[in-house]
């Protein structure tokens, strides 16, 4: 009797083992063959998943390697990846890859759940702005505006280069790289829905940053106010412009007791809004500082907007300098890329890197 | 306080932490003063407590104690759902510690029904248990984010406030957020999801990255680091989103 349960004991040991190393990877990419991504190369490299109670800490770091199989350039690809508890998301804008090329995809996140992970193609973002893929994070807005901004700071800094030379390049990306180093990050934590305290908050006022070109405008804008906690903001806007609107994106800037501001969150609307009217943005969220400290005043701004033609706005180069949004924006996912050659490989390569577009 | 009766527990944690109160460390100085079981107590906890600092301060460095919250969790998790499944069939489990000093006896289930050893060895292994999960316990809190003391503090406060009573609402400083299920928590250290009292963190950029990485929060549920990859030199956006 003691020997056999002993075994049996060892038995599940084994099994619990056994089970600790097995990682289930499903990569759902589309295999038509108008698919305009295909993979090459697939392996876990070193993802594991690891037994932590009664779930599995998956750190899921696979190589992939995929190759553009349509016709068209690509220029941002979107992953889903995801377990049964947790949702997650690896965007790479500002490539890009001709028809027939291949690129490394490097995926590297942290999942909860059970040893099984979904890898979907979310969407593709090409050249001329077109996009394929279900778009199920709505990311499409995002990487089109990524892609906007990435055309707009390589005219910048083409121009630059054109008109006063290398040194005025190598000057703007130094800047650059201090005003990444000195951006406020965010330090606060979001949750979904609105508080249910019984406890009454006091309404805050949003002050605004007028943007001069915005075809739409924040006339009016609160939230609740509980201390340490913004709770359901909501804005009056208006469209100035010529053409209706049916998405925008609004900036949520926070000021805290030390005076210390910070672009705290992005509030993405999708609405229908003609020349001339005016409309409501709410939003079912909460933000509230880590730590200690109480929200001093609160501040908008129109970082972006899709007119109903499919036609975007963003704020010009010119526009982000005002000293209150530069202190506050990071710059685009572009500049930082550009800044990043020229920090690792110098001026040649940004020059270099240039030509390509 | 009369010497017949010695200091209860829970003044005597306050006082060795410097939190029992102006008129409780008057009263608790004067009786220590003239009980010897007293001072030997509050002397053995003190030790105690330097004991487990130091324990806490050899902890490796860079220990990611997110993940070792989340391992807690998820095993306390385990724990209440296997005491779940233990619960109807109480009456038939023997833990099979037999006073023997030959070890176990047997680690199976049995259908010998309940003896008063078996009390015993529950009893005895509950207490086990209670001091081990105290021990884990005290050093977690040593080492929460003022955040998660804050939650906690939360928690207590229900517990012992009691839910129903209506005058107890929370501190303001708690806020709801912690209330609502999942909340992304972003910093310059990066972003994390949590839910369930699970941290799920998105990758970090190099320790020394070319350039900063950018946190991005966004109202719908998600939060990003955005970073350029050492390897690739891609810009990366990772994002983790509110369920």
């Amino acid at each position: 009797m003691f020997p056999s349960a002993k075994l049996g004991v060892l038995s599940i040991v084994a099994a619990c083992l056994a089970s600790a190393q097995t990682l289930h990877t499903n990569i759902d990419l589309p295999k038509d063959k108008d698919a305009p991504i295909t993979v090459v190369h697939y392996d876990d490299g070193d993802s594991k998943a690891t037994p932590r109670g009664g779930a599995y800490l998956v750190d899921f770091h696979p190589n992939l390697t995929l190759r553009n199989s349509g016709s068209k350039r690509i220029r941002s690809v979107t992953l889903l990846v995801q377990d049964q508890e947790t949702k997650a998301s690896i965007s790479v804008p500002s490539l890009d890859v001709a028809p027939g090329d291949t690129f490394p995809l490097r995926i590297n996140q942290t999942l909860f759940g059970n040893p099984s992970v979904d890898v979907q193609l979310d969407g593709v973002l090409f050249e001329d702005l077109s996009f394929y893929g279900p778009d199920t994070l709505h990311l499409q807005y995002n990487m089109t505006v990524w892609e906007l901004e990435a055309r707009q700071d390589r005219k910048f800094y083409k121009s630059l280069l054109e008109v006063s030379g290398g040194q005025a390049l190598r000057n703007a990306m130094i800047d650059s790289m201090a005003r990444q180093a000195d951006v406020a990050q965010p330090n606060v934590r979001m949750a979904r829905g609105r508080a249910t305290t019984a406890e009454a908050g006091q309404d805050m006022q949003f002050a605004f940053l007028r943007l001069p070109d915005s075809p739409v405008e924040l006339t009016g804008g609160r939230a609740k106010i509980f201390a340490n906690e913004a709770d359901g903001p909501s804005f009056a806007v208006h469209n100035v412009s010529k053409r209706p609107v049916r998405h925008l994106e609004i900036g949520w800037i926070l000021k805290d007791q030390a005076g210390r501001e910070f672009l705290a969150a992005s509030l993405p609307a999708d609405l229908n809004l003609p020349p001339g009217q005016s409309g409501q943005v709410t939003e079912d969220a909460s933000l509230r500082f880590q730590g200690q400290g109480v929200i001093q005043s609160m501040k908008g701004f129109i970082s972006s907007a899709e007119f109903a033609d499919g036609s975007y706005w963003i704020p010009s180069r010119k526009q982000l300098e005002d000293p209150e949004l530069r202190a506050v924006v990071a710059p685009s996912p572009e500049e930082q890329r550009l800044s990043s050659i020229y920090k690792k490989k110098g001026l040649d390569a940004l020059i270099e890197e240039l030509k390509k577009f | 306080m009369p010497m017949s009766r010695h200091i209860p527990e829970a003044d005597l944690a306050l006082f060795i932490t410097g939190d029992a109160g102006m008129w409780r460390y008057v009263r608790i100085n004067l009786h220590v003063a003239g009980c010897e079981a007293c001072r030997a107590r509050i002397e053995a906890y003190r030790m105690s407590r330097q004991r487990l600092k130091q324990a806490a301060a050899e902890m490796p460095e860079g220990a990611d104690w997110d993940r070792l919250a989340a391992e807690m969790t998820a095993n306390i998790r385990v724990g209440l759902a296997a005491g779940e499944c233990v619960a109807p069939r109480r009456g038939k489990l023997d833990l099979g510690w037999r006073g023997s000093a030959s070890g176990w006896k047997s680690a199976g289930w049995r259908a010998s029904g309940w003896k008063t050893a078996g009390w015993k060895n529950i009893a005895a292994w509950s207490a086990i248990a209670a001091g081990v999960a105290a021990v884990l316990s005290a050093a977690w809190v040593l080492n929460l984010p003022s955040s998660d003391g804050d939650t906690l503090a939360h928690a207590m406060h229900s517990l012992f406030q009691g839910g129903a009573q209506g005058h107890a609402s929370p501190p303001r400083s708690i806020s709801n957020s912690e209330d609502r299920g999942a909340v992304v928590e972003a910093s310059a250290d990066g972003v994390k999801l949590r839910k369930n009292g699970i941290a799920v963190s998105t990758p970090q950029a190099a320790s020394r990255p070319v350039v900063p990485m950018v946190i991005t929060v966004s109202a719908p549920g998600s939060a990003s680091t955005r970073y350029v990859d050492d390897d690739t030199g891609q810009i990366i956006v990772s994002s983790v989103y509110v369920p």
